[in-house]
């Protein structure tokens, strides 16, 4: 056997339903350990690849691999994976105990053995004592922790999770995220996360797939994606808030001067775009500042515009301020609360430094 | 806090009364039925004469025996068919979609619509002319599983429609194979949707008359018993006839009922 073996690879994968081009030509792999996120928006085609690595669907083109073994063309019972269902799909006439245990006895593992596994994954998850309740006597979060369990009891080669927080309310999401991460770093089995929740990716995985269409627009270590964005798709994705359509009017050095309905801005040269080409700008909002109009920019280089502050949403360690700029835009910053001698209806003089933005080739889609 | 007025009293007297109304127009022939069996003044059986002599009379016409075994048998062999046949058309047809799925429901529930007495006549001419058996109980038995699919095939569909499967993926994600993911997952879920099915083939067949009448010949059931009774006015024994089959019935659903009350059974639970 291969011990350099990726836990999970997936090479050219593709999958159509009548017209739709589900998953597009997908590779990637998953080490030992790692936990992968995949986000993206509903409809990207992030269910239909989970349920391929489970072998619940036939890939059209392409292989998977688990673990060095070629799956490819195996049923979902010989393929060693744990799964965690967006809607629990606990079984409803068996107990806790016997739901966590299925896997277990569908090896045929002796019964001693299906004991100390499940007494373990029970001690995991925190739910020990309710061995003999059924799912109808669980509340949202517990019933969350029995599928976890369920997932993990049999110490699968990878566990698949399908948005298994997209159920729970708020709180008990925050909650969850934390035990996971707790999960993952106390078994060394590699987790593939699918969300659309931008915040539950970047909180929870060590590299972050961003599915659009059925493709990945870019894969990468989340701080990279975060801090670099490949494209429009992913950096509009990822929050960052302020977006920005302009024609470039000149260029200089690294920099080119876009008309931004009126106003102009410098922003960095995004690869082969020359004059009269479009421009997409994201700003993140809390790279921005905002201060009273009177008061001198803190560098030389940083773009300063004029605005009417619209409104201020306290956000606890930080505050978002709505502003409206000269051209009749919106803009969001977040910065401190409580910034000296503004307040709502003042004019307003907004900051920050060109570098700060991600800026892309406009395409015609958007 | 308001005291209760008298409209709300006349209003609830009403609604008892229709409920007790309708409980008897429902049940009293049933009753009276079972109260006359036990009497020997029939004519006017106030105040009653008890005795057990129809039951008597009817358990030594060997007529009985023998109607009672072919008419347990036919029903015990047409819910068994019409069972699996609609459960396996049910979930091939909610577990593989498919654009025929309406024209499918409507053929398998056709039978509906036809009378009994058009099934029984068009089986007996196809089974006697085409394949040589006339006359048979097994002629009967597929003339009544013609219509006991359709009802098993709604009372079977009206419950699974309900049924997840992905519940089925789950189970074969964690190793169940097809077989096993039957027996563990879908099964466990829903026999009593089988069973309901199973229970009113049995019954429907048990009783039928019409179907098998005319594919049986001179072979006895109760209904065709009853009816060649009837023939020759009203005799006290069919009373007691009536009676038994409406026990029979009655104590299929009464067990049942009691079963899934005290939970006494749990089919699969624990798998084996
Ligand atoms: N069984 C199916 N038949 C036809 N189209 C499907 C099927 N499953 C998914 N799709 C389509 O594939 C695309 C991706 O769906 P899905 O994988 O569920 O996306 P996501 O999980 O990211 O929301 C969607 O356009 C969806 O309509
Ligand atoms: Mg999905």
């Amino acid at each position: 056997m291969q011990t350099s073996a990726h836990a999970l690879e997936l090479v050219e994968v593709e999958k159509q339903f009548g017209p739709v081009r589900a998953v597009d030509n997908v590779s990637f792999s998953v080490e030992k350990g790692e936990f992968f996120a995949l986000l993206g928006p509903s409809g990207s085609g992030k269910t239909t690849l989970l349920r391929i690595i489970a072998g619940l669907e036939s890939a059209g083109k392409g292989s998977v691999h688990i673990g060095g073994r070629d799956v490819t063309r195996k049923p979902p019972y010989a393929r060693g994976i744990g799964m965690v269902f967006q809607d629990f799909l606990l079984f409803p006439h068996k107990t806790v105990g016997e739901n966590i245990s299925f896997p277990l006895k569908m090896k045929k593992m002796p019964a001693a053995r299906q004991k100390e596994q499940l007494d373990w994954v029970l001690e995991l998850v925190r739910m020990k004592g309710f061995e003999d309740r059924f799912p109808n006597q669980l509340s949202g979060g517990q019933k969350q922790r029995v599928a976890l369990a369920r997932g993990l009891v049999a110490r699968p080669d990878i566990l698949l999770l399908d948005e298994p927080l997209a159920n729970l309310d708020r709180e008990l999401r925050k909650e969850m995220e934390v035990e996971m991460r707790r999960f993952q770093a106390e078994i060394d089995i590699p987790f593939v996360y699918v969300t659309h929740n931008q915040e539950e990716a970047l909180t929870l995985s060590n590299r972050v797939a961003v599915m659009k269409d059925g493709r990945f627009e870019q894969v990468g270590d989340k701080l990279e994606l975060y801090e670099a964005p490949a494209t429009a798709f992913v950096a509009s994705f990822l929050g960052l808030n302020n977006t920005i359509v302009g024609q470039v009017t000149a260029q200089e050095g690294g920099l080119s001067t876009i008309d931004w309905k009126g106003i102009r801005l410098p922003v960095p040269t995004p690869e082969g775009v020359g004059v009269g080409d479009s421009v997409q700008y994201y700003l993140r909002s809390e790279k921005m500042h905002i201060g009273p109009l009177e008061d001198t920019p803190e560098g030389a280089d940083a773009t300063r515009l004029a605005a009417r502050l619209r409104d201020i949403i306290f956000k606890g360690q930080y505050s978002d301020y709505f502003v409206i700029v000269e051209n009749g835009e919106e803009m969001v910053i977040s910065d401190v609360p409580d910034i000296k001698g503004i307040t709502i209806g003042d004019q307003v003089a907004v900051s920050w430094l060109p570098e700060d933005g991600f800026a892309f080739a406009a395409k015609g889609d958007r | 806090m308001a005291a209760i007025n008298s409209k709300d009293i006349v209003l609830r007297a009403i609604q008892v009364l229709l409920l007790v109304a309708l409980y008897i127009f429902l049940y009293f022939p049933i009753l009276f039925i079972t109260y006359v069996s036990f009497v020997d003044n029939i004519i006017w059986p106030f105040p009653p004469e008890w005795t057990l002599k129809w039951y008597a009379r009817l358990l030594s016409m060997s007529d009985f025996h023998v109607g009672l075994k072919n008419s347990v048998y036919i029903g015990l062999c047409t819910a068994v068919l019409s069972t699996l046949f609609a459960t396996s058309a049910v979930i091939g047809l909610l577990k593989y979609r498919t654009r025929w799925r309406g024209p499918m429901i409507l053929l398998y529930i056709s039978p509906l619509f036809v009378p009994g007495l058009l099934i029984g006549i068009s089986t007996l001419m196809f089974n006697a002319n085409v394949l040589g058996m006339s006359g048979k109980l097994a002629s009967a038995i597929v003339a009544n599983t013609t219509e006991a699919i359709a009802f098993s095939f709604l009372v079977i569909l009206a419950q699974l429609v309900r049924y997840d499967w992905r519940m089925d993926e789950a189970a074969m994600v964690f190793g169940a194979r097809p077989a096993q993911v039957f027996r563990e997952v879908t099964l466990p879920t829903i026999w009593p949707a089988i069973l309901g099915a199973f229970l009113v083939s049995f019954i429907l067949a048990f009783n039928n008359l019409e179907i098998s009448f005319y594919n049986l010949g001179a072979i006895p059931t109760l209904p065709t018993i009853a009816w060649g009774t009837l023939r020759h006015g009203i005799k006290p024994e069919l009373f007691a006839l009536a009676s038994v089959i409406n026990l029979l019935v009655f104590s299929i659903i009464a067990g049942l009922f009691f079963l899934i009350q005290t939970g006494l059974v749990r089919f699969g639970y624990r798998g084996e």
